[in-house]
């Protein structure tokens, strides 16, 4: 994770400038623009559609920005939950992308020897076996698994994108969750329940 | 190795970097910034408007455009020079659902129409050319040059091709094309929440599966395509069927000022526009803002070239001369 200097401005600032100098949204653009790609290409692949889904939640969030909520300095969880949205029109897209994993093996592993011996066997072996818990969880769950996994929100911050309570955050995660082990053999006992 | 992990090991493998293309999206994004621009933009949905206010009954085979890049190329060789500073920009109206039209009725255009903005751009007139006019087609592409149909062109030779006929017919030079289908045009009467047109007499065509009664009616987009279609209306003419059009637009532009005032259609509407035209490769957003601007809170005046039956073919359409050409001298 690369550390932004100290002397950047909240989002929430830039949101508030925005009103009424509305360029001032374009930063917003450079900080995340990239984050919400990679976050994007994951679940639908790269390419037009991604890059239009990207495009796309920052006009969304530029025409509802008198709406954010200037308390929080951090619109991650903001954008995250309007392109969560977006995503959510391309339910087949996403479906079809995991199970095409399901039958074809991701990219062979680069690790050294030793990295396959550790992890790097049981990673690449189970791939197409999460894929396919994936691609048959429930929408809604996989929204907050995916924000969890793959956004890096905290359970607050899933919760804020969502517009959804804490609680309903952590018993759809940990349905996933369960949903995911079983699919991977649920061997190890230590794994609890949060 | 826990389950959260192995998901975050799947993720890592089946993420990509952005591309250089994201750019796009931010300038996207700094266009909607500023309240000017989105005036511009719902002037050039305008622009769009008129143009498929022009579009008639007649199937054009599917016009092979990617999604990606919806331009086509100017054409080459002698053009009209460009002698004033005056802009004039081909507005094609085309269907490319080619199941929507009759079957035995291969590849005409829809409608053209020629937007012409005076040097000082004080005011605009948006000429219409009906598509049955019997004229002298310059050759293009394969296609010699012959006596023909305007509205022929566009099934053999694209817009660039039509470009020409008008350039040559005219003697105007063009310097821009924009083209809007049906499928574009309903989508941005939707966009606009239906138009409210006012009817003689009520309407029952199968043909057009339009259903309406005499009076008031607000036609939404598959209504105001099947309006603009109709064909035993009136006296059944092409040139009713234009006057239809224009009444259209009229309503649209009444109805677009509406718009204006409410962000959210706006937006809307906007993104309608960008996704239902295509244009020539020098026509950018930028410029098609500017002639967008100029058209801007002005009124646009609506003519059809001046016209006769064909001594041929009373079916066809001859443009009457000397009216047509006096006509043409005030668009160069």
């Amino acid at each position: 994770m690369i550390t932004q200097p100290a002397t950047r401005d909240a989002d929430a600032a830039l949101i508030s400038a925005s009103l009424t100098e509305p360029e001032a949204f374009a930063e917003l653009f450079d900080r995340y623009s990239g984050m919400l790609y990679r976050y994007v290409s994951r679940r639908l692949g790269p390419g037009p559609t991604a890059e239009d889904l990207v495009g796309e939640t920052f006009l969304v969030a530029f025409s509802r920005r008198r709406s954010y909520d200037l308390a929080h300095p951090d619109a991650r969880p903001w954008l995250f939950g309007i392109l969560t949205k977006l995503v959510s029109r391309h339910h087949r897209t996403e479906a079809a992308r995991y199970r095409a994993l399901l039958r074809a093996p991701v990219d062979p592993d680069v690790e050294s020897p030793a990295d396959r011996v550790a992890a790097g066997v049981t990673a690449q072996a189970t791939r197409p076996r999460l894929a396919g818990a994936l691609a048959a969880l429930p929408a809604k769950d996989r929204d907050v698994l995916l924000l969890v996994a793959w956004g890096d929100l905290t359970y607050e911050e899933a919760a804020r994108a969502l517009g959804i309570p804490i609680g309903t955050v952590r018993s759809r995660l940990n349905r996933g969750r369960r949903k995911v082990r079983a699919a991977l053999g649920d061997t190890n006992p230590m794994l609890g329940e949060e | 190795m826990d389950d959260l992990r192995m998901l975050r090991d799947l993720g890592g493998r089946l993420e990509h970097e952005p591309p250089a293309t994201l750019a796009r999206q931010r300038e996207r994004l700094v266009r909607a910034g500023s309240r000017r621009r989105w005036f511009g933009w719902m002037a050039a949905g305008l622009v769009a408007v008129a143009t498929v206010a022009t579009v008639t009954a007649v199937a054009v085979p599917a016009l092979l455009l990617g999604d990606s890049q919806r331009t086509v190329a100017h054409p080459v060789g002698g053009r009209p020079a460009k002698v004033t500073e005056a802009m004039n920009v081909l507005l094609v109206g085309t269907d490319k659902e080619a199941n929507r039209g009759v079957p035995d009725d291969p590849g005409r255009t829809d409608l053209i129409v020629l937007l012409h903005l005076p040097a000082d751009r004080k005011r605009a007139t948006a000429v219409s050319i009906p598509r049955d006019s019997l004229v002298e087609l310059p050759t293009c592409g394969p296609a010699p040059a012959r006596t023909g149909l305007i509205g022929s062109v566009y099934g053999e030779g694209g817009l660039t091709c039509t470009l020409q006929a008008v350039e040559s017919l005219t003697d105007v030079r063009i310097d821009h094309m924009v083209e809007v289908d049906f499928a574009g045009f309903a989508r941005l009467v939707d966009a606009l929440g239906g138009i409210e047109v006012t009817l003689k007499r009520a309407v029952d065509d199968p043909r057009s599966k339009l259903t309406l009664p005499a009076g008031r009616s607000l036609l939404n987009g598959e209504q105001a395509v099947g309006y603009m279609r109709l064909r035993n209306y009136g006296d059944g003419s092409d040139v009713a069927r234009i006057r239809r059009q224009q009444i259209l637009v009229a309503a649209m532009v009444r109805k677009a000022k509406e718009v204006l005032a409410d962000p959210d259609r706006l937006r809307r509407f906007v993104s309608v526009v960008a996704e239902s035209v295509t244009t020539d490769s020098a026509l950018d957003l930028e410029r098609m803002i500017a002639i967008a601007e100029t058209l801007e809170g002005r009124d646009l005046k609506l003519v059809t070239v001046p016209w006769g039956p064909h001594p041929a073919d009373p079916n066809r359409i001859a443009w009457k001369q000397p009216d047509a050409e006096r006509l043409f001298a005030s668009l160069r």
